[in-house]
């Protein structure tokens, strides 16, 4: 069974090695591949130095459309499974496993790592967590589904999801619009508990103001795909 | 109502925008696609300028007093449309520019080729530093 971990990378020289080297030791099963976003740093000259596998987006398309390069190179070399990984060093490989497991021994479509089952590791800044808890309420309203980590970027598919990504997938913000996609096509979803850290490095791409049109747009996509 | 003399200016400037949106077609200067909601809304415009009785006539059965503001709220509305056009055409230009840059990424890719000797060493320095910190 082939596996593949998707690393999105917009300027992130500072943890891109040390993402890469989680993989490589505590998930040796997957194979990786970062997506350089037009990065501004020398994200891709360290790439390059380190010898890694990486695709060089000419444009930035955003964390979606890198995350979607993922999807679609999955898609074409035959993976089973992918796993959005994110390049800050925020996640932690050792859960890749587990998740796998999970995603195989129930047939499911999708796994999501949740930082909110057992509340442990980086929790988030209490802003953020009220913002989570809204996409919470606001996907068990529309769909019944509970999803206590809907914006988490630790997500795994299998093939068939992994296809539907490839073909379609949102621009800018793209979890919990697509979250809310898989449920109501019927997708099987479930979370497993993992534990996060802080970013090692680099800067978040939801500022404060930003994050008012995250908001927004995010509710007006999950109301949309609701009627879809 | 329009006086015969600003009748004629419209007229004649509205054949002088066609010609040119035709001519620009013919250089293949603009897509026949996207230019042909410019054509629907100046021939609309000629006729509206061709026959004044007619727009008075629209007006009233719309129910707006003055036929002036009827070709007020025509332009608005003929804009619009343009506009609305636009952005339909922008929406799906940034979703195939999308599909084309993944391609290109699937083809401007590495995984371990050797890389340029001066671009090596001023790297190098910096991955240690890098993996010194995180040590």
């Amino acid at each position: 069974m082939k596996k593949l971990a998707i690393i999105p990378a917009h300027n992130e020289k500072e943890s891109i090695i040390f993402t890469v080297e989680d993989i490589k030791k505590n998930a040796p099963d997957f194979d990786y591949v970062i997506i350089n976003d037009c990065s501004t740093d020398n994200t891709m000259d360290i790439c390059r130095y380190q010898g890694y596998n990486v695709l060089n987006l000419p444009i930035n398309l955003g964390i979606g459309g890198a995350v979607q390069t993922g999807y679609l190179y999955a898609y074409r070399n035959g993976y089973d499974i992918a796993v959005q990984f994110d390049g800050d060093g925020q996640h932690k490989a050792e859960y890749l496993n587990d998740m796998a497991k999970c995603l195989i021994d129930n047939k499911l479509d999708m796994v999501i790592g949740s930082r909110f089952i057992d509340n442990a590791g980086f929790q988030s800044t209490w802003l953020r967590r009220i913002g989570i808890r809204y996409f919470t309420v606001l996907i068990k309203l529309l769909s019944g589904k509970t999803i206590t980590d809907p914006t988490s970027g630790m997500r795994m598919c299998n093939r068939k999801t992994i296809e539907m990504f490839a073909n379609e997938y949102p621009r800018d913000y793209p979890e919990p619009e697509s979250t809310m996609r898989l449920i109501r096509h019927k997708r099987k979803i479930a979370e497993v508990p993992v534990e996060m850290r802080d970013r090692q490095g680099g800067v978040s791409f939801i500022s404060p103001w930003i994050s008012v049109y995250y908001m927004i747009k995010v509710t007006l996509a999950i109301l949309i795909e609701r009627v879809r | 109502m329009m006086t015969s003399k600003f009748q004629i200016i419209l007229i004649v400037g509205i054949l002088l925008i066609l010609l040119l949106i035709l001519n620009m077609i013919r250089k293949r200067k603009l897509e026949l696609k996207y230019s042909l909601v410019w054509l629907i809304v100046m021939i609309m415009l000629l006729f509206i300028a061709g026959s004044p009785e007619k727009l008075a006539e629209i007006s009233k059965a719309l129910g707006i007093y003055s036929p002036v503001n009827m070709v007020f709220f025509l332009g608005f509305v003929f804009s619009l449309i343009i506009i609305f056009v636009l952005t339909v055409t922008v929406s799906r230009l940034s979703a195939r520019i999308r599909r084309l840059a993944q391609i290109v990424a699937m083809l401007n890719s590495y995984n371990g080729e050797p890389i340029e000797d001066d671009l090596k060493e001023k790297i190098e320095k910096e991955v240690q530093e890098i993996v010194g910190d995180k040590k």
